[in-house]
């Protein structure tokens, strides 16, 4: 595989992150492309930067936290849930294939299926290619 | 001028063993702002640890970053490390390279020190953003407020009061004790439930350090964790109870009556009254509506029409002391805690959903909590159980378990827990009465998971001869005085059909009236069937999710008495801890409010889970919002709302996320 | 009676009786095809204010303006919208403020490559024509059924289309004009903020370089600030001096809105925002991958 796509994971500190932190003492292993932010929830994360990622130059975006009805602020997820749609259906007007994008719950002890998660997700955006939605790099 | 140091941890093969350290060293020094960086054996280890400390010192450096294992695991002990060595804990920033790094592409020597180096690179940009932030320090008020004065709630009460705090505890109606005091012998023990509970009840109401509102409601309350404000409504009793003796005379000769709410019905109690004889305060209420002289104020009030009720006031002419105080109106009691349980317990099920039992149409079928009552040596029939029809003793029994349970279609999947062993209980207890009494229990699974609860069914089955039919009770019909039960025993696979003299319903357990209103003002989260949600159904079974409430007993789910009991004592122990501290240190990484930016849309206040955000009218006349530092838990729901930028986070700034996301899509 | 004269005469009452301090309105314009915002604070002046089809612009953004005093403010029913949209964001007093309220017929405007006057094709599409809310009512209101979301625009649907490639081509075109003048922030009663992002230094969420990806940073964000509370009164579309499809991208998030939560921003002041509020078991079919 040649071509690297870049990948930004935005992952809540209670659940995804701890999922994530899971696959690495379990020494499981899955594409170097992602880089991970770690954030309260992900109703801490506006949606905006999602966008701002592809911006910058991202070619694929994970959002990860929390099954619904888990969130450790117990609603943070759900307001997700709403914003990350109409963010998904407005990148998608503007021309990001939906695919680049995904919301997700991962839990804690959900080490194998992060694992798996990021593997298939590296592989769809690897497919698509480099992003071109935005236009020539600032 | 942010002076940055990076360190970057060996962690001894864990993440060398994948990642070229030097080459991430190197690339680290090349960064902005970073004016030192160097490589460790164990970052975490004392040799470590005292090497970040000098170097902190030798290079003056302002922000840290630490390249190593997960925050989860080593970001407070290196917090500790730099504020040792002077700094601001909150200037400090990790980057996972071994979790996230190391660990997972471990065969990509290459990839993985592409990644280190980008990860330091997005924790140097963080951490050039960071503010100093500083746990700001409560004061706690040494005062605990318990909600409901059941089983769950006296033990709380308690406990927390003989760990040498002070409780006020708060019942709604005029006696503690709750529905334990309504029952008559206890499985599996059968021990009399009074003679257990009562000498508890008057300990809460001799304890120097409890204060007993009963006849009182908990309105609203205010504030966060260790600051609380509860405004309690303290309804007129019409009897002044510092006067009273509890004589009792009032009691004994008021004539005006109404159905006994302890009794569930099956008993009457006068205007004036004690729910029932062992009640703590044995001092006596006036229900308004059923007191003939208020019905004649009433009438006044209504324009003197009609027919004039009696002017009675017998109570105020017999009573010694004279306390009955027709003047005594609702008052409400404002007062300040550190921390509150709710212990509010349960209501059975409305069984008229079930037309075909027959319940409320035969007088004949009663429920569970009614037999409770004729049972007992203290109750309306004082302890023999008769037909309410026609106060004959029944020999056919037929017991209805899961009424309001484990039935989607009455939105009730849940199972009660306790009536499987209640049932076998009072057929014991009926055969106890009377030899002659022969019962049978319709069931659906026999629930006995317990110390002792399976032997105790076994009893109802070998001793009392209890007869078990598996299946549902499909019709209940009068005939020549007996009540005729079809149904169905599904193990047989044929219908059975009995002649019962009384038919008993199990009516299954349900949150008390006025939960969820007391759960809104409290801020603690209710399932779909009202009970109230603990934070963790493992590891934090009676916390709930906003700090300094915690809860007992029925009111979060069906349990029995020792589990009431042991969840009691479980929140006194947690109260006592919270109260045990002088001082909390608030959680410094919340929200915080740009008041110049705020444009007042209020769309923060609507997203908070914890209803921490207030809002001010400044000068100008503008009205923008305020973060209740105390409820905040810092998810940043309302940061990601705010369009203005006005909302930010504390430690998780967007500042901070926006060059995080730059550093790593360069 | 005519509507002008209506609005004349409604107009004189509250400045002579000291009812409002300001009537804004329209009044002729210059180039005869746009009526021009009239503020008008003396009794003696009303006879400037006119209403015909040349009143496009939505008077409710002044609204922001003018916070302290009392107003009054002629509104069309999609201008009517955005009176409840402020008021249900806090953004103004209700009973500061009295609604004139136009039963509306379309109004035209300068449009590229259209000559003369047409009705505005968002006009021609919309449904509703009597105002939301107001106090007093200038015209016959006309019966029509439960006020509905227009259907999708034609042109959305196109896009919609097309794939991904071309999509992101024709908005690239569409953004590459943009000269980033923020006329469209200013005419719209939704861009309420005191200091919009895009001007703000730190955080940077969009740089100041005039290019493509700024530009598209641009319209992302303004574009997702107004999901859910877009009223699709066209303003920033007729402000846009190089002609700009925003109103594609507004209709586009405000159709989803609409299937998504069943909402339309401004119907009622009271009514809750879609991302304000969330259903316990909701499942939406987008956003949320459906994976596992
Ligand atoms: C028929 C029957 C038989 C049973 N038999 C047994 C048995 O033999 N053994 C056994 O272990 N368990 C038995 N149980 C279960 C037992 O009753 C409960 O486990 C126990 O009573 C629960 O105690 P609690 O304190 O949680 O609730 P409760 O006893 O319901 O107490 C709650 C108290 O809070 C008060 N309250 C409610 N709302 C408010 C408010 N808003 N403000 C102030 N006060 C309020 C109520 O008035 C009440 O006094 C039986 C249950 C039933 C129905
Ligand atoms: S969302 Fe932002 S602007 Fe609106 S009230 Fe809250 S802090 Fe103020
Ligand atoms: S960070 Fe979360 S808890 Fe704190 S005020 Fe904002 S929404 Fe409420
Ligand atoms: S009005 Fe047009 S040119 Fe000006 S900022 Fe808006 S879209 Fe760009
Ligand atoms: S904390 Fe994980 S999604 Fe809210």
């Amino acid at each position: 595989m040649s071509y690297q796509p870049r990948i930004i994971g935005f992952l809540c500190n209670w659940c995804s992150y701890a999922g994530a932190d899971m696959a690495g003492t379990s020494r499981m292993s899955y594409p170097p492309n992602i880089r991970i932010i770690r954030v309260p929830c992900t109703g801490r994360l506006d949606p905006l930067f999602v966008a701002k990622a592809f911006q910058e130059g991202a070619d694929g975006v994970l959002v990860a936290g929390c099954h619904p009805g888990d969130c450790h602020y117990a609603e943070g997820n759900y307001h997700a849930r709403r914003r990350y749609a109409l963010l998904h259906l407005l990148l998608e007007f503007l021309g990001i294939e939906p695919e680049r994008i995904r919301l997700e719950w991962v839990s804690a002890s959900e080490g194998k299926r992060f694992t798996q998660l990021v593997t298939d997700f590296t592989e769809q955006v690897a497919r698509l290619g480099p992003c071109q939605a935005v236009g020539g790099q600032s | 001028m942010a002076r940055i140091g990076v360190f970057i941890c060996h962690c001894g093969s864990n993440i060398a063993g994948t990642v070229d350290i030097p080459r991430v060293v190197a690339e680290a020094q090349k960064l902005p702002m970073v004016v030192h960086a160097e490589d460790n054996e164990y970052t975490c280890s004392e040799v470590g640890q005292r090497s970040l400390r000098e170097a902190i010192q030798e290079h003056r450096l302002n922000r840290v970053v630490i390249g190593a294992c997960s925050p989860r695991m080593h970001e407070n002990t290196f917090r500790n490390t730099v504020a040792s060595a002077g700094l601001n804990p909150y200037l400090l920033e990790m980057a996972n390279l071994r979790e996230h790094a190391s660990w997972v592409h471990g065969d990509q020597r290459e990839a993985a020190t592409v990644k280190a180096i980008d990860l330091i690179r997005a924790a140097v940009a963080k951490v050039a953003r960071a503010q100093p932030l500083f746990a700001r320090q409560i004061g706690v008020t040494k005062r605990a407020l318990v909600i409901g004065g059941g089983i769950a709630g006296i033990q709380c009460a308690l406990d927390i009061a003989n760990a040498g705090f002070e409780v006020v505890l708060v019942e709604r109606t005029p006696s503690i004790g709750g529905r334990m005091a309504q029952l008559d012998k206890t499985f599996p023990t059968l021990d009399c439930s009074a003679c257990i509970l009562t000498p508890k009840m008057v300990e809460v109401g001799q304890h120097p350090r409890i204060r007993l509102l009963t006849y009182a409601e908990v309105k609203e309350v205010r504030g966060f964790v260790g600051n609380f404000e509860a405004d309690i409504l303290q309804k007129a009793r019409h009897v002044d109870h510092d006067k009273c003796l509890g004589c009792g005379i009032c009691w004994q000769k008021c004539p005006a009556r109404a159905p006994s709410e302890f009794d569930m019905g099956v008993g009457q109690r006068t205007a004036i009254y004690i729910p029932f004889a062992q009640a703590v305060p044995g001092k006596p209420v006036i229900d308004r509506e059923h007191c003939r002289y208020q019905q004649y104020l009433e009438w006044q009030r209504a324009g003197a029409e009609g027919k004039k009720p009696p002017e009675c006031r017998i109570c105020e002419k017999l009573c010694p002391v004279g306390a009955i105080d027709w003047e005594q109106r609702d008052e409400m009691i404002t007062e300040e805690f550190g921390a509150i349980v709710v212990a509010t317990g349960y209501k059975t099920f409305d069984h008229s959903v079930y037309g075909e039992y027959g319940g409320g149409r035969y007088p004949d079928v009663i429920t569970s909590l009614q037999l409770e009552r004729l049972m007992s040596a203290s109750g309306p029939t004082l302890g023999e159980v008769t037909r309410p029809s026609d106060g004959q003793p029944p020999k056919t029994v037929v017991f209805i378990s899961c009424v309001g349970s484990r039935d989607d279609s009455v939105g009730r999947p849940y199972c009660s827990k306790v009536c499987c062993m209640y049932l076998a209980k009072q057929s014991i207890m009926l055969k106890e009465h009377d030899p002659e009494v022969q019962s049978y229990i319709f069931y659906i699974d026999i629930r006995a998971g317990g110390k002792n609860y399976e032997e105790f069914v076994r009893r109802a089955q070998e001793e009392a001869g209890t007869v078990y039919i598996r299946g549902r009770v499909s019709k209940t019909y009068p005939e020549k005085g007996k009540l005729i039960v079809w149904g169905e025993d599904s193990l047989m696979g044929r219908p059975v059909q009995i002649a019962a003299d009384l038919v008993v319903l199990a009516t299954g357990i349900e949150p008390s009236e006025g939960a969820i209103e007391l759960a809104q003002t409290l801020h603690i989260s209710y399932d779909v069937h009202s009970f109230l949600v603990e934070a963790h159904p493992k590891l934090r079974p009676v916390e709930t999710m906003t700090d300094g409430v915690f809860l007992a007993g029925t009111a979060m789910g069906p349990m029995d008495i020792p589990d009431s009991v042991a969840q009691g004592s479980a929140a006194a122990a947690k109260v006592c801890g919270l109260l045990s501290k002088d001082t909390l240190a608030l959680e410094p990484m919340v929200a915080n409010v740009n008041a110049v930016k705020c444009v007042g849309c209020l769309l923060c206040q609507q997203v908070c889970p914890f209803k921490a955000i207030d809002t001010e009218t400044l000068r100008d006349g503008r009205i923008v919002v305020r973060i209740n530092e105390g409820l905040c838990k810092g998810c940043g729901l309302c940061v990601s709302a705010c369009r203005p930028g006005a909302m930010n986070l504390r430690g998780f700034s967007n500042e901070q996320l926006l060059a995080q996301v730059k550093a790593l899509t360069r | 009676m005519d509507l002008s004269q209506a609005i004349r005469d409604k107009a004189r009452e509250l400045l002579e009786t000291g009812a409002v301090k300001c009537v804004i309105g329209y009044e002729t314009g210059t180039d005869g095809i746009n009526a021009r915002p009239a503020f008008i604070y003396e009794a003696a002046e009303v006879d400037r204010l006119i209403f015909d089809e040349t009143c496009g612009h939505n008077l409710a953004t002044y609204l922001l303006h003018h916070r302290a005093e009392n107003i009054a403010v002629v509104v069309k029913p999609c201008d009517s919208r955005a009176i409840n949209l402020l008021h249900g964001e806090h953004q103004i007093e209700r009973d500061k403020v009295y609604i004139i309220g136009v039963v509306c017929p379309g109004v035209v405007g300068r449009q590229w490559g259209v000559k003369g006057r047409q009705l505005l094709p968002a006009c021609q599409a919309c449904t509703d024509r009597n105002p939301v809310v107001y106090d007093y009512l200038v015209g016959e209101p006309v019966a029509e059924g439960a006020p509905a979301p227009a259907p999708p625009l034609p042109e959305v649907e196109d896009l919609e289309r097309m794939p991904p490639e071309e999509r992101c081509q024709f908005w690239r075109r569409e953004f590459e004009r943009c000269i980033r003048c923020y006329a469209c922030r200013q005419a719209c009663p939704g861009c309420q903020c005191t200091e919009c992002f895009v001007e703000r230094l730190e955080p940077e969420w969009v740089g100041i370089r005039i290019d493509a990806p700024q530009n598209w940073m641009w319209h992302t964000i303004r574009a997702f600030h107004l999901a859910g509370r877009c009223i699709e009164c066209q303003a920033c579309r007729r402000a846009c001096p190089v002609d700009i499809r925003l109103d594609l991208l507004n209709h586009k998030l405000a159709w989803e809105v609409a299937q998504l939560f069943n909402f339309r921003p401004g119907m009622t002041a009271e009514a809750l925002f879609p991302l304000a509020t969330f259903v316990r078991d909701e499942k939406l079919g987008v956003g949320e991958w459906a994976s596992s």
